[in-house]
C-alpha cells in the first residue's frame, strides 16, 4: 500500500518539478504561502513590540553605558562588601537551601499524580485530563513570590510559607515536563508489557515508569536549581531564608552589607547549579548519549525527537555480572549503589528540612484549614477593587516584559555563537563565554533590581535593565546549547563549496538551529512577562507594587483581582507562544 | 482470576485438529477508510502449527497479527482466538487472553533500563496482582523460573545486566524469554528478526521455534526472509495489499516461484514494476 503511494508521489514530484522549473525571465521569488505570511507577520509584530516597549520605557542597549555614572556611584558606596554576622548569614543560607529542597519535594510529590492524569497516553478521560491540565496552567501562572505573600498571611513570617509557595508553584513546571516525558515514551516496551496480559497499574509501573524515571530525576534536579534561586528571594516578602537579610539591609540602606550578602548568594547559586548538574551526570551516566539524558526543560525536547533506534551492540558493554543463583537478588552494581546513595541523601535532606529550620509539621497542619478560607477571600465579589491606573500598570508590565526580552536577545544571540563549542572560533573563547554566562546566570534578577532601583530610582527602567541581565544569561545558555545540538553534515556540505566561516555559520548553522532559537525566544518572552509581574515588589515598576501593597493592607479582593489579570495575561502569552511554536516546527 | 488461569494450565494436548485461531472476513481500514490495511482476510490455524506469514512491508502482516491479541480492533469481521472473540473482549477478559497469547515484536519492546531478569519477570505480570518495581518485588519462585527461561535462550549469565547493554540478537532473546515466561498457548511473532543480520537472525529463529516446539506452542510468525520461513514453517500464508494471495503447507508441492510471486511489486496502474523499470528511466 505504502509502495504504491510512494511511486505515485515520485511521479507527481517529477511532474511538479517540471512545472516549477524557472524558465528564462520567470520570477523566482519564493511563493508567499499562508504559513510564510503568518510567520513574517508574527516576527514583525514581535520585533516592533520589543522596540516600541524599549523606546516607551526609555531603555536601549546603550543605557547601561549612559547610566554608568549612577551605577558606579552606587557600587562605590557598596564597596567594600562586608558581612557583620557571618553565623547568621550561614544559618540563613542553610535554611534557604532546605526550604528549596522541601519545596521541590512537595512539588514533585504533588506533580507526579497530576502529570499522569494529564498525559494523553495514560488518561483517556478528557474531562479528567482537562482538569489536570488546567491545574498545571494555574499553578504555573501564579508567581511563587505572590503565593509566598499569601502564605505569609496564614503562617506569618518564616520558612513554612516559602516551602508551600515553592511547592505549589513547582507543580506547574514539574507537572508539565513530567507529563511531556510520559507522552514521549517509546510505546514499544509498554506494548510488550500489555501484550503479556498486565493490568493498568502494572502497565504504568513496568512499562512506563522505568522509561521516565531518568528524565523525572533530571527535571527535578533542574527544578531544585530553579527553586534555590527563587528561595533566595522569598525572604523579600517575609518567607524566610537569606532574602530576609537582603530586605533588612535594603531597608537600612546598608549597601556594604547588601553587596556582601548578594555575593554570598551568587556563590551559593553557582555551587548549587554545578553540584546539581554533576549529580545529574552521575545518575544519568548510562543515558548520556540518549535523548532523555539531556532532556531538560523545553530546550532539548524541541530537537531531541526520538532518534532512530540503534541496535548495534554497545562496544563498552560490561562483562556479565556475577550473582547468586539461589537467592537471585540483584548484585550491588555501580548503578544500584548510586541510586541507593542518591535516595538516602534525598531522604536525609528531607528529614533535615523539617528539623533544622524553624518549621514544624504541626504548624503546617494547623494552618491547613485556613488556606481554603484565604484563597476564598481572594476571589473578588465585585469590581470595587478596580482602578483605571491598574490598567496602565498592566500595560506597563507587558511593555517591561517585551522590552527586557528585546534587550536581552540583542546581546544573547552573538554571545551564544561564541559559547557554542562547535561554532566558537577558539577553545579559550568558548571557555571564557561559558564562564561569563555562568556568572551572569547566578545573579538573581530581583536582587539586581534592588541594586538598580537604589542607583537609578523607582520605576520601570531599572526593572527592565535588571530583568534583561537575568534573561541574557538564561537565554544565552539555551541558545548556545541548541546550537551545539545541530548536525555537522550540512556544515561540511557548505564548507566544501568554499564558503567562509561566517557564511558557513549563517547558511548551515543558523537555519538548523532556527526552530529551537524561535522556540526559546518565545520561552524567554514567557519568563520575562512572569518576572515583570513581580518586579514591582522591589519598586521596579509594573503591577507588582499594588499587589504587595494589597497584601500588606489586607485588601484581598484587590490582590485576587490583580492575580486574575496576571493569570489572563500570562496564559494568553503562553497560548500564543505555543501556537507560534507549532507554526515554526 | 488471571493468576489461576495462567498457573493451572493443563499440560495435556487436546485433539490436534482443533483450531486455535479463527479469522473471518477481517477488514481493517485506517484514516477513516482511506487506507485499507486488511481486505477480507479469512483463515484458521490448528493447534501446534508453525505458520509463517510472508509479504512486502505494508502488506498487512503486522496489522493482522496485532488483531490476534487485541492490540487493534477490526473495522469489520471477526477474530476468534482460543475460542474467545478477541474483537469483543474488554478489560480483564482481554488481559487474560493476552496472558495466553505471547507476542514477540520486531523492535523487541523490552524496557532497556531494566535488567534482563526483570524484563523476563514482567512476562509474569498477568499472573500477578498489582504493580511491581524491581526484581525483589517478584516472589523467589518466579525469579527462579525467569532465570530458567533466560537460560533456555542462552542468556542465564546476563540476568542482572541492563538489557540495553546487550546486542540486538541478545535483546530479542530476552524478549523471547519474556514471552515464554507467560506460558502462552500461542506465540505471535511480528518480524522478529527484521532488524538483525542474517547470521543472528538464524540463531534467534532457532531459539524461538525450538522453544515453541518443546512447549507445544502454536506459532504465527511474519517474516521477510523466505529461506528462513521455508526452514521452520509447516505452513506459509502470503499477503499482498491486505489480501491473502498464498496459503499452502510447506512441502515439495510449493515452488520457489509461487512464493516469490507474493513479493511482486505493482505500480498504481497494476503493472508489475519489474516489467516497467525501463519506462521509469525514460522519465528522467
Amino acid at each position: 500500500m505504502t509502495s504504491t503511494v510512494e511511486t505515485q508521489g515520485l511521479i507527481e514530484a517529477k511532474v511538479a518539478a517540471e512545472v516549477l522549473s524557472p524558465g528564462a525571465g520567470q520570477d523566482v521569488t519564493p511563493p508567499m504561502t499562508r504559513r510564510r505570511g503568518v510567520l513574517t507577520g508574527i516576527g514583525f509584530v514581535f520585533v516592533v513590540a520589543c522596540l516600541y516597549s524599549m523606546w516607551d520605557i526609555g531603555v536601549n542597549p546603550l543605557t547601561f553605558w549612559s547610566e554608568r555614572q549612577d551605577i558606579f556611584n552606587l557600587l562605590d558606596r557598596m564597596w567594600v562588601p562586608r558581612i557583620e554576622e557571618p553565623r547568621l548569614v550561614w544559618e540563613a543560607a542553610i535554611d534557604t537551601f532546605l526550604m528549596a529542597f522541601a519545596g521541590t519535594a512537595l512539588g514533585i510529590f504533588l506533580a507526579i499524580p497530576v502529570a499522569f492524569l494529564s498525559a494523553n497516553n495514560v488518561t483517556t478521560n478528557r474531562f479528567v485530563r482537562g482538569t489536570a491540565r488546567a491545574f498545571i496552567v494555574v499553578t504555573r501562572a501564579l508567581p511563587e513570590l505572590i503565593l509566598a505573600l499569601i502564605f505569609v498571611r496564614v503562617y506569618s513570617i518564616g520558612v513554612l510559607p516559602g516551602v508551600l509557595a515553592l511547592g505549589l508553584h513547582s507543580i506547574g513546571m514539574l507537572g508539565k515536563l513530567f507529563s511531556d516525558s510520559i507522552e514521549q515514551i517509546d510505546p514499544g516496551p509498554r506494548e510488550g508489557v500489555v501484550s503479556s496480559g498486565a493490568g493498568r497499574f502494572q502497565e504504568i509501573t513496568t512499562g512506563i515508569l522505568p522509561q521516565v524515571i531518568p528524565s523525572f530525576i533530571a527535571i527535578s534536579l533542574y527544578r531544585l536549581d530553579i527553586n534555590f534561586r527563587a528561595s533566595t528571594l522569598l525572604g523579600l516578602v517575609g518567607a524566610g531564608g537569606i532574602g530576609l537579610q537582603i530586605r533588612a539591609h535594603q531597608g537600612s540602606l546598608d549597601y556594604e552589607q547588601l553587596l556582601g550578602v548578594t555575593l554570598v548568594i551568587i556563590v551559593l547559586i553557582a555551587i548549587v547549579e554545578i553540584v546539581s548538574s554533576k549529580v545529574r551526570a552521575v545518575i544519568l551516566g548510562h543515558d548520556r548519549s540518549s535523548p532523555k539524558g539531556k532532556g531538560l526543560a523545553g530546550s532539548s525536547r524541541l530537537l531531541h525527537r526520538a532518534k532512530a533506534a540503534d541496535f548495534a551492540p554497545d562496544p563498552k558493554a560490561p562483562a556479565a555480572v556475577v550473582f547468586d543463583r539461589d537467592r537471585l537478588v540483584p548484585p550491588w552494581s555501580r548503578d544500584r549503589i548510586i541510586m541507593w546513595t542518591f535516595s538516602s541523601v534525598c531522604l536525609l535532606m528531607l528529614v533535615l528540612a523539617f528539623t533544622i529550620p524553624d518549621m514544624s509539621f504541626l504548624e503546617l497542619v494547623r494552618g491547613l484549614p485556613e488556606i481554603p478560607q484565604t484563597f476564598d477571600r481572594l476571589i473578588p465579589r465585585n469590581m470595587d477593587w478596580w482602578q483605571s491606573r491598574w490598567g496602565d500598570l498592566l500595560i506597563e508590565t507587558v511593555q517591561m516584559g517585551f522590552a527586557a526580552t528585546g534587550l536581552s536577545l540583542i546581546f544573547a544571540i552573538p554571545t551564544a555563537l561564541l559559547a557554542a563549542r562547535n561554532v566558537a572560533p577558539a577553545q579559550w573563547v568558548y571557555n571564557a563565554s561559558r564562564a561569563f554566562i555562568l556568572g551572569v546566570r547566578a545573579l538573581p534578577d530581583l536582587i539586581v533590581a534592588v541594586i538598580f532601583v537604589a542607583a537609578l530610582g523607582l520605576g520601570p527602567q531599572p526593572g527592565v535593565l535588571a530583568l534583561a541581565i537575568g534573561l541574557y544569561g538564561f537565554s544565552t545558555k539555551l541558545f548556545a546549547d541548541s546550537i551545539e545540538e545541530i548536525k555537522e553534515g550540512p556544515r561540511d556540505g557548505v564548507r566544501s563549496t568554499g564558503a567562509t566561516g561566517i557564511q558557513e555559520t549563517v547558511t548551515s548553522v543558523l537555519p538548523q538551529a532556527m526552530p529551537a532559537l524561535v522556540g526559546h525566544s518565545l520561552y524567554v518572552l514567557d519568563v520575562s512577562l512572569r518576572a515583570s509581574t513581580v518586579l514591582g515588589i522591589v519598586g521596579a515598576g509594573g503591577i507588582g507594587f499594588p499587589l504587595v501593597q494589597g497584601t500588606r493592607l489586607f485588601q484581598f479582593d484587590l490582590v485576587g483581582g490583580l492575580l486574575i489579570c496576571i493569570f489572563v495575561l500570562v496564559y494568553a502569552i503562553e497560548l500564543l507562544s505555543t501556537w507560534v511554536r507549532k507554526q515554526v516546527i | 482470576m488471571t493468576a489461576v488461569e495462567g498457573a493451572a494450565r493443563p499440560a495435556t494436548t487436546p485433539t490436534p485438529a482443533a483450531s486455535v485461531v479463527e479469522v473471518q472476513n477481517l477488514v481493517k481500514t485506517f484514516d477513516n477508510g482511506r487506507v485499507r490495511a486488511l481486505d477480507d482476510v479469512t483463515f484458521s490455524v490448528p493447534e501446534g502449527q508453525l505458520c509463517v506469514i510472508i509479504g512486502l512491508s505494508g502488506s498487512g502482516k503486522s496489522t493482522l497479527l496485532r488483531h490476534l491479541n487485541g492490540l487493534h480492533e477490526p473495522t469489520s469481521g471477526s477474530v476468534t482466538v482460543l475460542d474467545r472473540r478477541v474483537d469483543q473482549l474488554k478489560g480483564s477478559e482481554l488481559r487474560s487472553l493476552r496472558t495466553d497469547v505471547g507476542f514477540v515484536f520486531q523492535q523487541f519492546n523490552i524496557v532497556g533500563r531494566l535488567s534482563c531478569l526483570e524484563n523476563v519477570l514482567s512476562g509474569a505480570l498477568g499472573r500477578l496482582r498489582g504493580p511491581r518495581m524491581g526484581v525483589l518485588s517478584y516472589p523467589k519462585s518466579l525469579r527462579q523460573e525467569a532465570l530458567t527461561q533466560l537460560e533456555r535462550v542462552g542468556l542465564g549469565d546476563r540476568a542482572f545486566q541492563r538489557t540495553d547493554t546487550l546486542s540486538g540478537g541478545q535483546q530479542q532473546r530476552v524478549a523471547i524469554a519474556r514471552t515464554l515466561m507467560q506460558k502462552p498457548k500461542i506465540v505471535l511473532a511480528d518480524e522478529p528478526v527484521a532488524s538483525l543480520d542474517p547470521e543472528i537472525s538464524g540463531q534467534v529463529m532457532d531459539v524461538l521455534f525450538q522453544a515453541c516446539v518443546e512447549d507445544q506452542i502454536t506459532v504465527l510468525c511474519s517474516l521477510h526472509q523466505v529461506d528462513l520461513a521455508m526452514g521452520w514453517a509447516s505452513r506459509l500464508i502470503g499477503l499482498q495489499d491486505g489480501k491473502i494471495v498464498l496459503d499452502s503447507p510447506v512441502d515439495d508441492g510449493l515452488s520457489q516461484e509461487r512464493v516469490m510471486e507474493v513479493y511482486q511489486r505493482l505500480d498504481p496502474e497494476g503493472r508489475k514494476i519489474s516489467e516497467y523499470a525501463t519506462s521509469v528511466v525514460d522519465l528522467t
